[in-house]
């Protein structure tokens, strides 16, 4: 099995669903279920994969799914499966090879789940039951504030720790750029949406706000940071309005050449390596009215014949990318491969509702950033009065948009209409007053911890920075907030619970043990698991960021830290054959496991030594076992 | 429709209603052994073993896990059976409302008996009371003729399609379930043409278009209106009950309505009972009767959906009423009288109404038990009012050991 074989299979678990960034239980399932090409039936338990999959009226399942509570996952499948025999007997359905799968975490496995699982198990069903174990009972989601980061605009869901963050010096005032040193997702919280004139932004009640405090005549303005909750309308916020310089931007395309696969001709066509005042406005009018369809190799502009926006976009045309134009009375065409895969990888999104500005445009000097507006409102904008006006379907675009107005210095005429004296004065921040403060209802949110200013640009305002129940798979030491870390307990007291062993107890046709770090193991074993006349049963880790506490891109490194600590051995139980599938080219001290961990943190102070200790004793007790019941020496 | 006679045979209400589910053949039956449901789980898993029926029978390790199979076995499509009593349906609990949200059809027949503790295994009504609020279909049988019957029309109700709920049939825990009774089966034949074939709205099995089941519906979401489609179809189930029972009268000669009336129209007092207590109250009213007493009684068949309007109209001319209560709701009075008071209350002029609780953990109900209802009941009747409107019939005098 390859990649490339995988990758053509259907994908069954889909995009959209609201888990975090990061999260390795989408990972384990979506492993899981290219395994098989048969029809899938799929039930999981209560639990962050089933309330984040399943908001309804939406589902992230392509196949036929159920929920039913939190302990009987395993029960409520064997009731379908059972059905699925007696209605295809009866000749009630059509033939058909049905496989049956629950995904659980460890919670509703583990723990309250551990009764109906044992049940089917000994009833013999033919299920595959997959415990997605992330070692506790979590909760998490991700957001939606766009950050101002050096390389431009990113979600806050997209912001990596070790990225540099635009924030606001609090004593010179000016803007500056700061290390991210962490991501933290919050959960669903109650979330309230504070408007000024030209900025809005979803927080929750405590997230801090920087606030201008006036201190009366002849006396310096000064900052404080309060909450939203402390926050009144009227107060003034500080917002950027300005971005650094910034410089043109290198584009990495490589273009499809004659003498590439399956290529024997190619419309000739020149694709500049960086960005320019002639190619932004160029974009601009693509954004507004073009689109690309990459498999006709062709890129459209809706520009009526003797519009302004047509001449200009074909005098750019030529003079940018010096190729042929075809045209007619409604639309100009361009049919070139390459042009067509350029545009589509810049990140304008495709289709009017989904068009936007990509965070590196934010990066732009000014005049490229202006050009790209001018472009923009060549095509659709329009002018009343003295303002311009953009109208456009996507409201991504829109909010791209007025960010990109608001950090080109657009907003600056507007400051001095008012004619107010303002607190901040200087070409990067500028403050304004809060008009209005609702509540948003419940939304997932993330935070984000920045180095020395504490403080980071959400939104266009300046903000501050700002639950994980234990299991029996916690593992010991752990910090879960049932199981805290306080003076006199250092975190989880017990030892986790060998479920695989439980189950392998059991006697049925498989079990298996796998991480989604090693990926052909887990894929391998998931086939097996499907192809076992008889109940099968995956224990698979799936690392949690908010949970165990390290960075969102870190999943697979700590899966497969477990896999090499030998915390975690990938293993295979078949018809009582105990076998190792992957040992370890050299076993890994628990330690670099658990180093990167927030939730082991207070394990490395001196007095929590033993626990360290206490801990890689068990890990090699289980690892020695192991190896002895796999008979291998 | 010609009646269509079968076979009188004696047998407990237990094996009346296994035999009801045998000749419903349902696709899956999911059961877990508690007594006194046990010999219906015995016996169904007998005719398994048999070949009698070809259902696929789950023999479960908990009723919790009976009622989630019984639950996705439903959404996969097929016709789903199970039955229980007591402390099963009350680790059920936290499935029954699921059941009911998701509107599968299931059919159950909860043999009653009181919940612990102090632990007991005879009969009061405790348990399916307790689940009054979770969107079932409730229905009560006297005998083991009724619960049979009752299990066959079950099926037809809960399955069409205005309700789409599931339905508990119940029936006094070993005063029916283990006593031997005349009953008279229909041909095998004729209630598998009563019954039909069911056709789910959706399946689990239909993976060319798969659907989700049991999505989450938080705030913001429409979990209120979903439950508003709930009880709309609890709405419409009261039609749907009162066609089957007649449907079911023209197959059998049995015909069934929201409750019976036993002399009660020329009576001046009369009781409200469940299951088999009618018995002996209509045995205890022919006695009076033959006294010159004006007794009667109202034998509730449906308790959910509450017949308010029907059993306003037939209890209207009366001048009291007692409610006989086999449960209690400690700080209040029994569940049915605080239905049936509520009911009531619109009418312009009611008759008084008083409460009885009577054979908790199976303590014996006699005649002259309910002789003494009927005689405060009289005794309501002719001074106007009423001065204690709960009593307890059959307790025992217990003298106190300090």
């Amino acid at each position: 099995m390859s990649i490339k074989e995988l990758s053509l299979r259907e994908e069954r678990f889909t995009s959209g669903h609201r888990l975090c960034a990061g999260c390795g239980a989408t990972i384990v399932v979506r492993q899981v279920l290219m395994a098989t090409e048969k029809p899938v039936v799929v039930c999981c338990p209560t639990g962050c994969l089933e309330v984040s999959t399943t908001i309804y009226p939406s589902t992230a399942w392509g196949v036929p799914y159920i929920h039913n509570a939190f302990e009987n996952a395993a029960a409520t499948l064997s009731g379908a499966e059972s059905a699925y025999r007696v209605l295809m007997r009866r000749g009630k359905i059509d033939k058909k090879d049905i496989r049956f799968a629950v995904f659980g975490g460890d919670g509703g496995t583990y723990d309250i789940g551990l009764q109906a699982l044992s049940g089917v198990l000994e009833r013999g069903h033919r299920l595959v039951y997959v415990c997605y174990d992330n070692q506790a009972y979590m909760n998490c989601l991700s957001t939606s504030c766009l950050i101002m980061t050096e390389n431009g605009l990113k979600r806050i869901t997209e912001v990596k720790e070790g990225d540099k963050i635009h924030a606001f010096d609090q004593k010179t005032h000016q803007l500056v750029l700061r290390r991210c040193t962490g991501v933290f997702d919050n959960g669903i919280r109650e979330v309230y949406e504070v408007e000024t004139l030209h900025h809005s932004i979803k927080a929750t009640a405590n997230h801090p706000f920087l606030v201008l405090k006036r201190n009366g005549r002849g006396r310096r303005n000064t900052f404080v940071w309060k909450t939203l909750a402390e926050i009144k309308v009227g107060d003034e916020v500080v917002v950027l309005k300005n971005l650094h310089g910034g410089k043109p931007f290198k584009f990495n395309f490589r273009k499809t050449e004659k003498g590439d696969y399956k290529v024997n001709r190619v419309n000739e066509i020149n694709i500049p390596e960086y960005s320019s005042p002639d190619l932004m406005k160029y974009l601009g009018i693509y954004v507004g009215d073009g689109w690309v369809r990459t498999e006709k190799k062709e890129t459209g502009f809706a520009l009526p014949k003797n519009s302004k926006a047509r001449k200009t976009l074909v005098n750019l045309h030529s003079k940018i990318f010096g190729s042929k134009i075809r045209s007619d009375d409604a639309y100009v065409y361009v049919d070139s491969v390459n042009l067509a895969r350029f545009i589509g990888c810049l990140g304008f999104g495709q289709g009017a509702k989904n068009k936007k500005i990509p965070g590196w445009v934010f990066t732009l000097p000014k005049e490229e950033k202006e050009n790209f507006v001018r472009g923009l409102m060549l095509s659709d904008g329009y002018k009343i009065g003295g303002s311009f006006r953009y109208v456009s379907a996507s409201g991504e675009l829109l909010r791209t948009l007025r960010l990109l107005l608001q950090t080109t210095g657009f907003r600056v005429g507007k400051i001095h209409w008012q004619k107010k004296k303002k607190g901040i004065e200087n070409k990067y921040f500028d403050t304004e007053k809060i008009k209005n403060i609702r509540l948003a209802g419940c939304e997932p949110t993330l935070d984000l911890r920045v180095e020395d200013e504490h403080n980071f640009i959400a939104d266009g305002i300046v903000v501050h920075n700002t639950g994980i129940q234990r299991s029996s798979a916690t593992p010991l030491g752990a910090w879960t907030t049932t199981s805290p870390v306080g003076k006199v307990i250092p975190g989880k007291t017990q030892n986790r619970k060998d479920l695989t062993a439980c189950v392998a107890a059991h006697n049925i046709p498989y079990v298996a043990q796998a991480s989604p770090s090693h990926w052909r193991d887990l894929v391998t074993k998931a086939e097996k698991a499907f192809n076992a006349q008889g109940p099968a049963f995956l224990n698979i880790l799936a690392p949690c960021p908010r949970g165990w506490r390290y960075p969102t891109n870190q999943t697979i490194r700590m899966a497969r830290l477990a896999v090499e600590t030998c915390f975690w051995p990938l293993y295979e139980v078949e018809n009582g054959n105990w076998r190792l599938t992957h040992k370890p080219r050299e076993k890994k001290p628990l330690v670099e496991w658990l180093k990167p961990q927030g939730r082991f943190k207070h394990l490395f102070k001196p007095e929590n030594q033993h626990v360290i200790e206490e801990f890689q004793t068990k890990v090699d007790e289980d690892w020695n076992s192991l190896l002895k019941r796999c008979q291998i020496e | 429709m010609a009646k269509i006679t079968g076979k009188i045979v004696a047998i407990t209400g237990n094996a009346a209603v296994a035999q009801g589910m045998r000749q419903i053949n349902p696709d899956v039956v999911a059961a877990y052994p508690i007594t006194p449901q046990t010999d219906i789980a015995e016996e169904f898993a007998t005719f398994v073993a048999d070949g009698l029926v070809d259902t696929e029978y789950i023999a479960v390790e908990s009723e919790h896990s009976a009622m989630s199979a019984c639950l996705g076995a439903a959404a996969a499509g097929a016709r789903v059976m199970t039955a229980t009593s007591s402390q099963g349906l009350a680790l059920m609990w936290e499935i029954l409302y699921i059941a009911s949200g998701m509107r599968f059809p299931i059919v159950m027949t909860n043999v009653n008996r009181c919940l612990s503790a102090p632990i007991n295994i005879h009969c009061d009504h405790s348990d399916s009371m307790g689940a009054r609020d979770s969107g079932w279909i409730q229905i009560y049988s006297e005998s083991a003729q009724e619960a049979y019957d009752n299990i066959i029309q079950a099926v037809r109700i809960g399955e069409d399609e205005k309700v789409r709920l599931p339905v508990m049939v119940n029936m006094d825990g070993f005063i029916v379930s283990h006593s031997i009774e005349r009953v008279e089966l229909l041909e095998d034949e004729s209630v598998k043409n009563f019954v039909g074939e069911y056709k789910p709205s959706f399946s689990l099995l239909d993976v060319e278009h798969p659907v989700t089941f049991g999505p989450f519906d938080g705030l913001g979401g429409f979990y209120f209106e979903h439950k508003l489609a709930q009880i709309e179809a609890m709405e419409r189930s009261r039609e749907v009950i009162l066609r089957i029972g007649r449907e079911f009268g023209a197959l059998s000669g049995r015909e069934y309505g929201f409750f019976e009336k036993y002399r009660l129209d020329d009576a001046e007092v009369a009781v409200i009972v469940l299951n088999s207590a009618a018995g002996t109250s209509k045995h205890t009213v022919d006695m009076m009767r033959r006294e010159g007493h004006p007794v009667g009684v109202l034998k509730l068949r449906i308790f959910r959906p509450f017949p308010t309007r029907e059993l306003c109209e037939a209890l209207r001319h009366l001048r009291a009423v007692a409610v006989l209560d086999r449960a209690t709701s400690p700080g209040t009075t029994g569940p049915l009288f605080g239905e049936v008071k509520a009911a009531l209350y619109d009418l312009g002029k009611r008759p008084l109404v008083v409460n009885f609780i009577y054979g908790l953990g199976g303590r014996e109900f006699k005649p002259e038990h309910i002789r003494c209802a009927f005689e405060a009941l009289l005794e309501i009747s002719k001074k106007g009012k009423v001065e204690k409107p709960l009593d307890y019939l059959g307790l025992k005098e217990v003298e106190v050991i300090s």
